[in-house]
């Protein structure tokens, strides 16, 4: 709760709170700036970061800027790809290692990335998602190359076990010379300030949204003989599967007319696969394995109630589209999770089962007298809270700050690395630093920037998209989008 | 339209490959429905072929000098003879020659620097369409000039994608000239 009196106590969204600072400076509200988003984690794959990344681009090419995103190859989708409205997604062949993050060498991934860089002239680099290797690589070629820099954290991090110590260091080091950084929500903030020892007044919290228009409620798809209590997560530990497990046969005894819908899919099925063997649960516990995001809504409108039982999260995207398609939701608090909803759209219990039981039940009993609150009003209420166009606004003006920042020389950045991130590994980083510098003076040695072909813009002041963008609030052109299937799938590796 | 004018494109603008190497674009038209596109790189040169001959012979000389086995000189001769002789053959490529023919067909063919010639041809009712595409390649991103083939089974499909001047490849400038000489010629028919 203090952080939500924090953000009420501050009237402007954080975005705007270097606003001042930003009218000082000489700025063009009006500059366009050539991004390039880099993360692990794209479309195909699935997640939060992945449509963070696509709609807050989607969003950016419509106030004008350029975007081009840069992630890993996926299977057979390598190379250049078109989206909607010419947004443009390299898919670069770099070697998968773990939970589809690339490794990390600090060096092998250059080469590329300096070409994406150089042919789109690229200004500045916004990396998303700590967990992959890739924005950390983005980042620190980027500073190397002279481009400003941003960053986007999308989870919470512990700080006990010796992989959390690793990573926050790796994340110390990474954030250390970047010039912005944006959380997802205040505790996330909070969290990765720790965890990167950073100046707070560089870090913004510009939360995620959701696409209202794809989360609407349908009563009618409810069965009012019986009440639905909604599960959608991937079925892993730090989602909380456990708990859920032990709620499921505590509530199926006390309420014959509850029904569980579980959609996900993850190491953790199994423990919910044991509990409906062993209460004989399989006609009231369905569960629907991995969901694609198109039928994420139709999933979520045949239920009453919307339970997340996370153990820790940065912004819950989930408890959103539940609200959003008219569910009472309830929940753990944990992490950003009390930021995310106001108080009359949430339940919020402990992260335990007897917690977690005494908050469904409350939800229950007022599903069945009649007094919540109808699917309808509720989701008027959030489709204004978060969306798509707010969170660019807001991260464009970041953009705008940024943009007035100069990228630390290499001498600077030495001293910053040596005094900032500790001896050794200070040191260390230095010295890859130096050689990454190296590297690249080598590579422009080798392939000068002059003789790369500047890439053709799509998107941008000079996008060539531009005429399938003004039609979009009506059916785009023919020939735009056979442009786009003609660009599209058939890129081939030479 | 310049028909009859055979030599419309002998262009002042220079262009490179993508490594930066000269090379030249030769235009001819032969007729409004028929064009011919030669990309030509540079010859062998003199001097490169003595210097990797030298290495490979002062190698072996050196190799020879402590092992005293003359087996190591024969071979190095052997090495450099076959060597360049695949080198001629089966790498270097001088010509590389589209030839555009409206409601006919597509050749594609390229000459090799010992004078063998590989040519391809394909029918226009198997072309889609002639477009520049953008590819990874070998630690860099690059534009290349390809013709899609059709998906006999779906009619707006693409089956597969055949890549035109391969070993020259010129940059985006000489492709662009190119394209927009195609498309006039794919456009009539």
């Amino acid at each position: 709760m203090g952080q939500r009196r924090r953000e009420a106590a501050v009237p402007s969204p954080p975005g705007n709170r270097h606003s001042d600072m930003l009218t000082v400076a000489p700025q063009v509200p009006a500059k366009k700036h050539n991004i390039c988003m880099v993360s692990d984690f794209f479309y195909p794959n699935m997640g939060g970061v992945e449509s963070h990344i696509y709609q807050l681009s989607q969003c950016l090419i419509e106030k004008g800027h350029k975007v081009v995103i840069a992630t890993h190859a996926y299977g057979t989708r390598k190379g250049v790809r078109y989206l909607t409205n010419g947004l443009k997604v390299y898919y670069l062949p770099l070697q998968v290692m773990y939970n589809q993050s690339t490794s990390t060498t600090c060096f092998h991934s250059l080469p590329l990335l300096r070409s994406v860089f150089t042919r789109e002239r690229i200004t500045l680099v916004h990396a998303h998602s700590s967990f992959s290797a890739m924005a950390h690589d983005a980042l620190f070629h980027a500073k190397t190359m002279g481009l400003n820099t941003v960053f986007t954290d999308h989870s919470l991090f512990g700080f006990a076990d010796v992989s959390s110590v690793l990573t926050n260091k790796l994340l110390t080091v990474s954030l250390c010379d970047t010039n912005h950084i944006v959380c997802v929500s205040y505790t996330s903030k909070e969290n990765t300030v720790l965890r990167a020892a950073l100046n707070p007044e560089i870090v913004s919290v510009i939360p995620n949204a959701v696409d209202p228009t794809d989360f609407t409620p349908d009563p009618s798809q409810r069965h009012d003989d019986r009440i639905t209590i909604v599960v959608v997560s991937r079925l892993v530990y730090r989602k909380g599967i456990d708990l859920l497990g032990g709620i499921i046969p505590d509530l199926c005894l006390k309420h014959p007319d509850l029904h569980f819908l579980i959609g996900g899919e993850g190491p953790k099925r199994i423990v919910l696969e044991e509990v409906r063997e062993k209460y004989q649960l399989h006609d009231r516990v369905r569960l629907l394995g991995a969901l694609e995001h198109k039928d994420v809504r139709r999933v979520l409108v045949q239920g009453h109630i919307f339970l997340n039982t996370s153990l820790t999260e940065a912004f819950c995207m989930a408890i959103v589209e539940g609200a959003s398609c008219g569910l009472q939701v309830v929940s753990t608090r944990v992490g950003g999770i009390p930021e995310v909803l106001p108080e009359d759209l949430i339940t919020l219990c402990d992260p335990t089962v007897r917690s977690l039981c005494e908050g469904l039940e409350n939800v229950i009993a007022r599903q069945r007298s009649g007094s919540v609150a109808s699917p309808a009003s509720i989701h008027a209420k959030v489709c204004t809270l978060y969306t798509w166009r707010n969170v660019a606004e807001r991260t464009e003006k970041v953009y705008d700050r940024v943009a007035g920042q100069e990228v630390l020389p290499l001498d600077r950045r030495l001293v910053r690395l040596t005094t900032h991130c500790g001896h050794v590994a200070g040191s260390l980083f230095a010295f890859v630093a130096v050689l990454d510098f190296l590297f690249l003076l080598f590579l422009r040695w080798l392939f000068p920037d002059h003789l790369m072909d500047v890439a053709m813009d799509t998107t941008g002041p000079q996008g060539l998209w531009r005429g399938a963008l003004d039609d979009r609030k009506g059916t785009r052109s023919k020939s735009a989008m056979l442009k786009n299937e003609k660009a599209g799938p058939h890129q081939t590796k030479l | 339209m310049q028909n009859g004018d055979p030599h419309i494109g002998m262009e002042d603008e220079t262009y490179t490959d993508i490594n930066g190497k000269a090379i030249s674009l030769e235009c001819q038209s032969h007729s409004g429905f028929c064009r011919e596109f030669t990309v030509s790189s540079a010859k062998v040169s003199i001097g490169r072929v003595m210097v990797y001959t030298c290495a490979v012979w002062l190698s072996a000389y050196t190799i020879f000098f402590f092992t005293e086995n003359t087996a190591v000189l024969s071979g190095a001769i052997i090495v450099t003879l076959v060597g360049m002789m695949v080198h001629i053959h089966f790498v270097k490529v001088d010509h590389e020659t589209l030839l555009v023919i409206g409601s006919l067909g597509v050749q594609v063919s390229s000459s090799y620097a010992s004078g063998r010639e590989s040519t391809d041809f394909i029918e226009m009712d198997k072309i889609k369409d002639i477009v520049i595409n953008e590819a990874i390649h070998m630690q860099r991103v690059i534009y290349y000039l390809c013709i899609l083939l059709k998906d006999p089974t779906d009619p707006e499909g693409v089956s597969s994608v055949v890549p035109l001047f391969q070993s020259s490849k010129p940059r985006l400038n000489c492709l662009i000239k190119v394209y927009k000489s195609c498309q006039e010629i794919l456009a009539k028919c």
